[in-house]
């Protein structure tokens, strides 16, 4: 029975852990590089390299930005149709559409602002719904400048998606499979630790000097046992934060008008309007209420600044703004929301704590999202994701060190296609991450649509670096090293140490600046990362240089008989 | 400066305390010192000790520099952190250790 259960538990985790591998390989390194999203976005958009600034006034500088905005022409495109009824009138012109709520939101790594409006649809289908067409605009919070929409945040806007929902934007699916791996890895991780026979005893155990199969079992043991907690938490807490999207098609059907009566009930409780009242009202300052809420913070001894900023049913006599805090000192992102009547300023709530059910789901949530400020949590947030990236190249390695003599002996090209794949996962992802850095420096910063041209180079790039691991992949078929994994390991040296020094040259921030004359860590950061990535990656090619040179020369002894531990990993 | 002080702390002790748990096995024992040194029961009820107190210790230092939820946090990934150094300083520079085990009375 336990044999069994061992076998199945084995098949389980092989197989799921190389399918779905490939996708998780994804979530974890974009995942490690979002935790310094911002710092990303500060390296790819020079001119917002300036100190992280507070809120700024609503009434003066973010309320005549937000006057300007404009439904975004994508989403109104796909949305319109899809939410007016177009038998009773025909589809409005995009700026008609009247502003139904107003919104700020910054954090203590943000230079720039990022705000947008809610715009409401005339003649809606379901007059129940949420009938909002957004648009967006991040300004310079200092002179309430708008940054060119068309200059990418690689960081925020590339690199984060991709972690949650690979950019597959149909129908949503890059975000059901990234919760369906992270799923499977809940289960690779249990089967994990049951295959495990040893688990305790070799705890600290990694023989790099062993033949490539042991070494790479080792090393995936190591990685994922050591960072266990942190794939446990991180898979639990993602699935956490998307579960009532994951739910979304049973939440819309069946559990919609419990849904809609919740919401009634909520606003009754809380006292906020939840509909609007349909009577014009002008809107009193905002400043004032701002001021009025960080006095309530500081009364209960949190004084803060303000990380949220919402105006809801904007222009109605039931609009109501709503304060929040931002979470920089606590796990949870904000919080400690003060609501107040925009006609007159006069406070119609402040939220009181949570209870015990809603601080642990900010805090399960808050924990993945990170916006607090806490620098060595940070890193080591980015060490766990990197070492589940290693725990996963080295499953690769493992599973393909383990079958090529027998494949090469069968004629079978099984490993030859693994062992490709997992060359464009592992070391074509970065080639494709760092052409994209490389771009971003490359192309003019006036051209128009800058950010387009960026995302090619990184689509490009993997591309390129597939084909460039099918061809010569050859070896594998001959049980011997495929020789793409060290040429792209030099491609990652030379592509790092030149997206270190194209920052020097085209914005003059080079690292004696960055680092001693004129300290900015979020540049100097991403340089010194790219510089020792560039290190790692001409050590590996080395080593794998080695590797190969081994190989072409007769077989050496110890090389020949596989480690007794083996036998557990099928 | 004084959280940053106190994370620092923490850090080096929870590696001390890995390194020390790392020493009570034989496998790694024997990798730090060579062969020809046994690992004495007594030395080995030592290292178990002072590795389990320093992970109490290097917690009690998490809790001193944040709030209880944050220091959890902390806490945690700092195992993995320093769990996964002293691995690796047991395959490239064993010898490394040797100079933790005096700490222990030797």
């Amino acid at each position: 029975m336990l044999q069994n259960f061992r076998l199945s538990m084995t098949w389980l985790h092989t197989w799921f852990g190389l399918v779905l591998g490939f996708v998780l390989m994804v979530v974890f390194f974009f995942g490690s590089l979002s935790v310094f999203d911002r710092e990303i976005d500060r390296w790819a958009i020079p001119q917002t390299r300036f100190e992280p600034q507070p809120m700024p006034s609503f009434d003066t500088l973010l309320l005549p930005g937000l006057r300007q905005v404009q439904p975004d022409p994508d989403e109104f495109a796909r949305e319109a149709p899809r939410l007016i009824d177009t038998t009773q009138a025909p589809l409005p012109a995009r700026e008609s559409l009247e502003a139904d709520e107003y919104w700020a939101y910054t954090t203590h790594r943000d230079p720039v602002l990022r705000m947008g409006v809610g715009f409401k649809v005339p003649n809606p289908k379901d007059p129940s719904a949420h009938n909002h067409i957004h648009g967006e605009v991040t300004i310079d919070p200092r002179s309430g400048t708008p940054l060119r929409a068309d200059q990418l945040k690689i960081g925020s806007e590339f690199f984060y998606p991709l972690h949650y929902s690979l950019h597959l934007n149909w129908n949503s699916i890059g975000i059901y499979i990234v919760g369906f791996a992270a799923l499977v890895m809940l289960a690779a991780l249990v089967s994990g630790v049951v295959m495990h026979r040893k688990f305790f005893r070799e705890f600290f155990t990694f023989r790099p000097k062993k033949h490539t199969q042991r070494s790479a079992l080792d090393l995936h043991n190591l990685t994922g046992v050591l960072a266990l907690p942190f794939h446990f938490f991180f898979a639990f807490t993602g699935l956490a934060i998307f579960v009532s999207f994951y739910f979304l098609p049973v939440a819309h059907t069946q559990l919609k008008p419990l849904h809609d009566h919740h919401e009634v009930m909520e606003a009754a409780a809380t006292g906020l309007p939840h509909e609007a009242a349909g009577v014009p009202a002008g809107l009193a300052s905002v400043d004032a209420m701002v001021q009025e809420a960080k006095r309530r913070w500081a009364a209960r001894d949190m004084a803060g600044e303000v990380g949220f900023l919402v105006v809801s049913h904007v222009g109605d006599a039931n609009s109501y703004v709503s304060v929040y805090r931002a979470g920089s000192d606590q796990v949870a992102l904000v919080g400690q929301g003060v609501h107040f009547k925009a006609s007159t300023g006069e406070l119609l709530r402040e939220d009181p704590p949570r209870s015990a059910v809603g601080s642990v789901n900010e805090f399960l949530t808050g924990l993945h999202l990170q916006h607090f400020e806490h620098w060595l949590l940070r890193w080591l947030y980015v060490l766990g994701g990197l070492m589940g990236c290693v725990c996963i190249a080295s499953g690769f390695v493992f599973f393909v060190e383990k079958r090529k003599k027998q494949h090469a002996r069968a004629g079978s090209a099984g490993s030859r296609v693994v062992d490709a794949l997992a060359v464009t996962t592992v070391t074509g992802m970065l080639i494709a991450t760092l052409s994209m850095l490389v771009a971003n420096r490359l192309l003019p910063a006036d051209l128009a649509g800058k950010g387009d041209w960026e995302q090619l180079a990184f689509w490009g790039s993997w591309l390129l670096a597939m084909a460039h691991a099918f061809v010569r992949s050859a070896p594998v078929a001959q049980a011997r090293l495929n020789p793409a994994w060290r040429e792209q390991c030099w491609a990652i040296a030379a592509l790092a140490v030149a997206a270190v020094l194209l920052n020097g040259l085209t914005t003059g921030d080079h690292l004696l600046k960055t680092v001693f004359t004129e300290t900015y860590w979020a540049v100097a950061s991403m340089d010194l990362s790219l510089l020792l990535s560039a290190a790692v990656a001409s050590f590996a090619a080395r080593r794998l240089r080695a590797r190969e040179r081994l190989e072409t020369a007769p077989a050496p002894a110890h090389r020949a008989a596989p480690g007794a531990g083996d036998a557990a990993h099928a | 400066m004084r959280e940053a002080l106190l994370l620092m702390a923490a850090w080096a002790v929870c590696t001390l305390a890995m390194a020390w748990l790392a020493l009570a096995m034989d496998a790694h024992w024997h990798q730090a010192l060579g062969r020809a040194h046994p690992l004495p029961p007594a030395r080995r009820r030592a290292l178990r000790t002072a590795g389990a107190l320093g992970l109490a210790v290097s917690l009690g230092l998490c809790l001193l520099a944040d709030h209880a939820s944050m220091a959890a946090l902390v806490w945690v990934l700092l195992l993995s952190a320093s769990a996964a150094s002293v691995a690796f300083t047991l395959s490239w520079r064993p010898h490394w250790l040797r100079a933790l085990f005096g700490v222990v009375g030797y």
